[in-house]
């Protein structure tokens, strides 16, 4: 049973996330302000903090950065602020994932799941090292078993997808062109490929990320190519 | 009145009558003239009058002279004939005469007999000149003259009229008996016979003309004091009238005045001299050789004189009525001219700038230093004097047109719109200092006013965020707490409508918030562009992939035309993905279901005409078509702007800002967006540029 501190000043934005997540069979505290938080931190084990940004007396940011100096507890922002700038910004204070409201509840357990998952298997992923595994972030690709998880959750992928996926995993960090794609997973001239390599990589996203369009892993390059994204 | 004034047919009239009525004035003095010479001598044929004698003599002293000329070879008046009797005859060249005389008194006859030689000058035709001279004496007129000695029934030159004196002369007493005709003529030597033939002044010839005139002059002689008072009373009005009405036309209150009155006066009236000089001597020659020919000439000439003469006289009054007469002259314009120039530099001394008023004395202040210095030439330090006041003054000059130039680069940083102009005052002098005052509040209330829209701009897309971030957080509780709902078991069947009703329009507000907030920050310009390389076949296969599902649901087929090679552009990738994902999300919301949608893609050149030269493409061109399914019953302006679209879309999801949002990020990154719809087609082309 993992302990989530909810923190929003809006009581029922807090409500309905407990009535989510515990459905999930988590335990819920709650908090409505930024020192409430502190007090309750300091106080409890807690396995991850999901932050409101614009709060009274201590806002979010504070809280966060306050927690940072003693823990290092996985936090979650959720937060109205939806600019490039306020996510980097929240992502550079420490936290682990940025929510935007209004978030769909599917997505805001899936990523309180995955950062779970992360903090608390960090250990466990190590074992896992052995023979043609890729990885960056929470995604594995195992070349051997034909495996791919995702913060430690088998994900399904038909064989044209793993190949698409462990070309680009393999290659971390490098953009390639369809054409490019096409040519070192089909091993033959990319010629009239077009989309539908576009097609599968939309596919291995929808069944990776949590929020397609906004990937994590596997980035589109608009008008240039796709790769994935080497996180330690 | 005023018809009368402005009638142009009377005008006419008028300028024909007067010309008429000035000849009969002339006529009628003439007449007097010629009745108070000849009225009263009883004479009533013009062969008994004095001008008939006087005629006559002229014209045998003339011959006489003609005679002794040919005689001498001077001449060669007469054509030698062949002899009669042993004697020479000389006959009168009568082509000769004509271009002398035009065949005037040809009525006389006569036969002049040089005593030396016996040779005969004449201008009558005959095979016996002695039986002539015998007939001599039973003419009508006829005059003989032998050494001094006159025989002939012409009372005004018999031999107690005529005066001869020996130094060959001769004279006519006049009427009075004092005045004389004298004729510097020799005639010792010569016989002379001669008489008036009647039967030679058939036709009209001089003689014939003058004896009409004089005939019809006596007859009538009460004629001229009905015409004279008649035609100077007609003169007189018909001058009147015109003076008064010269220059006035229907219509117009003021004098018109045509070309020829615009003509400098002086030139006017040096063309009127050398013209009528031209044509009125014309007209005297004719009239001296008077003929009938010659008598419609000179008519014609004199025509043509009172023309010239009514143009000049009636531009003459025009002129004093429009008040012009003196400014028409050309001295006058030049006068004026010099004047004017003249005044604008003392009126600068009264001129309220103290600019012109300083110009004005430093220049005079320059010229008279400079005159005394030169005056003091003589001693070797004026010169260099001079030479130092023209360099202080140079560098004067220098100075302030450097000024100048200072305010002239300000005012150009202004207009090409830098917002930290700002002149130094205290450098600068009069004029030039107030100018710069006034140049530094231009340019601060410029830079002010830019800082002033910049701030509103930014302010506003502040406040449509903030605003955005109040109503997100009650917009979660609602998505949330509908969701949850749903997921609750309820039976009621209406319920679960309302629910689903909730569920679909909080979705919708969630993204018009989002859209606000974009399309704010969008055509306010506050988005940071990364431009970097971009492949468009890329981009599309990439985008079309993303789409491919949506499309296969509505049955949509893609057409895609690109040309072979490459196509690089420059572009932000992220917000050219959104302008294609706009229209494509567009296209699948609004196209009709299981039509073809086309995209083309080509290279062109917008600057330059020809499109043939491969490598000088500068544009390129993204042509998006698709059938609409519903009517468009909107313009392509309207469908632009924000909250705007197309009627019956209303009622499905999104914001409406998605057109709007792709013009504006097209344009910012430099492109050209433009939607067109022709009936149910629906096509968006964008030009950008490579």
């Amino acid at each position: 049973m993992y302990n989530i501190l909810v923190v929003d000043d809006d009581k029922e934005i807090v409500g309905a996330i407990e009535i989510y997540l515990k459905k999930e069979g988590y335990n819920i505290l709650k908090a409505y302000n930024g020192e409430e938080a502190l007090d309750i931190v300091a106080s409890n084990e807690i396995h991850l903090i999901i932050l409101d940004i614009m709060m009274p007396k201590k806002d979010g940011l504070e809280t966060l950065e306050e927690i940072r100096k003693t823990k290092t507890i996985p936090v979650i922002l959720l937060s109205a602020k939806s600019e490039d700038y306020d996510k980097i910004g929240g992502l550079n204070s420490g936290a682990d994932d940025y929510i935007t409201k209004p978030f769909n509840p599917l997505e805001l357990i899936a990523r309180v799941n995955s950062v779970l998952r992360r903090y608390v298997s960090f250990g466990s992923l190590k074992k896992e090292e052995n023979g043609n595994v890729y990885k960056t972030g929470g995604l594995v690709v195992n070349d051997d078993t034909k495996k791919v998880t995702v913060d430690g959750k088998e994900v399904k992928l038909t064989a044209t997808e793993f190949n698409i996926l462990k070309f680009l995993l393999a290659n971390k960090g490098k953009v390639y062109s369809i054409p490019q794609i096409y040519e070192n997973v089909w091993n033959e001239e990319g010629f009239g490929a077009e989309n539908i390599i576009a097609v599968h990589i939309r596919h291995i996203r929808e069944k990776i990320e949590i929020n397609p369009k906004e990937p994590r892993y596997l980035k589109v390059i608009w008008g240039v190519g796709y790769k994935i994204e080497d996180i330690k | 009145m005023e018809n009368l004034r402005t009638s142009k047919a009377l005008k006419f009239i008028s300028y024909i009558l007067f010309p008429i009525f000035v000849l009969l004035i002339g006529l009628s003095i003439f007449h007097l003239s010629f009745l108070d010479e000849y009225g009263n001598t009883g004479a009533t044929n013009f062969i008994d009058t004095e001008m008939f004698a006087n005629e006559y003599v002229y014209y045998i002293t003339d011959n006489i002279a003609n005679a002794n000329d040919q005689k001498n070879n001077d001449t060669r008046m007469f054509i030698q004939l062949e002899d009669v009797d042993g004697n020479e005859i000389y006959y009168l060249d009568r082509d000769y005469m004509y271009s002398y005389y035009n065949g005037i008194n040809e009525y006389i006859d006569f036969i002049i007999i040089d005593k030396e030689t016996n040779a005969i000058y004449t201008n009558m035709r005959t095979s016996d000149y002695n039986s002539e001279i015998e007939n001599m004496k039973n003419s009508t007129k006829y005059w003989n003259y032998d050494d001094g000695n006159i025989e002939t029934n012409i009372e005004y030159i018999n031999n107690d009229n005529i005066k001869y004196n020996s130094t060959f002369q001769y004279a006519v007493l006049g009427e009075d008996g004092e005045s004389t005709y004298v004729v510097n003529k020799e005639i010792t030597g010569y016989t002379i016979y001669s008489r008036y033939n009647p039967d030679k002044t058939g036709g009209l010839t001089n003689f014939k003309i003058v004896e009409g005139i004089y005939e019809f002059c006596l007859e009538h002689q009460n004629l001229p004091v009905y015409i004279l008072p008649i035609s100077v009373i007609f003169t007189f009005a018909i001058a009147i009238y015109l003076c008064w009405a010269i220059g006035h036309e229907k219509g117009k209150d003021e004098i018109t005045l045509g070309y020829i009155d615009k003509i400098p006066y002086e030139i006017l009236f040096l063309a009127w001299a050398i013209l009528l000089t031209i044509f009125a001597t014309g007209a005297i020659e004719c009239l001296n050789i008077a003929n009938y020919i010659t008598i419609i000439f000179a008519f014609v000439l004199y025509f043509i004189c009172y023309i010239i003469c009514a143009i000049t006289t009636v531009s003459t009054i025009k002129r004093l009525k429009a008040k012009k007469f003196i400014k028409s002259f050309l001295i006058y314009k030049i006068g004026k001219w010099c004047f004017d120039k003249l005044k604008i530099l003392f009126d600068t001394l009264d001129e309220k700038t103290t600019e012109n008023k300083r110009l004005f004395w430093y220049y005079l202040l320059f010229i008279i230093v400079s005159v005394m210095l030169a005056c003091l030439f003589y001693t070797g330090i004026a010169i260099i004097l001079l030479i130092g006041f023209w360099i202080w003054s140079y560098y004067k000059i220098k100075k302030y047109i450097l000024d100048q130039e200072k305010i002239k680069k300000a005012l150009k940083d202004i207009y090409e719109g830098k917002n930290d102009v700002r002149l130094n005052e205290d450098e600068l002098k009069g004029a030039l200092r107030e100018m710069a005052v006034y140049v530094n509040d231009i340019a601060s209330g410029f830079s002010n006013a830019i800082q002033e829209s910049l701030k509103s701009e930014r302010l506003k897309t502040e406040l449509i965020t903030n605003v955005s971030h109040d109503i997100k957080t009650p917009l979660t509780s609602i998505i949330n707490y509908v969701d949850l709902l749903k997921k609750e078991n309820i039976q009621d069947e209406k319920v679960k409508e309302y629910i689903d009703i909730l569920d679909k329009k909080s979705q919708r507000l969630k993204k018009l918030t989002e859209d606000l907030v974009e399309a704010s920050k969008v055509s306010s310009g506050n988005v940071k562009l990364n431009f970097e390389s971009i492949d468009i076949k890329e981009l599309f296969n990439q985008t079309i992939g993303e789409f491919k599902d949506r499309f296969e649901q509505k049955d949509l087929k893609i057409e895609v035309q690109m040309p072979e090679n490459d196509i690089k552009i420059k572009a932000d990738s992220r917000y050219l993905y959104r302008i294609i994902e706009n229209l494509f999300s567009n296209i699948t919301k609004y196209a009709l279901e299981g039509s073809r949608v086309y995209i083309d893609v080509t290279e062109n050149n917008k600057n330059k005409g020809n499109t043939n030269s491969n490598n000088s493409y500068n544009y390129i061109n993204i042509n998006i078509k698709n059938i609409s399914k519903d009517k468009l019953n909107i313009s392509s302006d309207e469908l632009m702007q924000r909250f705007v679209r197309g009627d019956k879309s209303r009622y499905t999801e999104g914001s409406g800002l998605g057109l709007s949002i792709a013009k504006s990020l097209t344009e910012l990154q430099g492109g050209k967006f433009d939607i067109i719809i022709d009936g149910d087609l629906f096509k968006v082309e964008i030009d950008w540029p490579k």
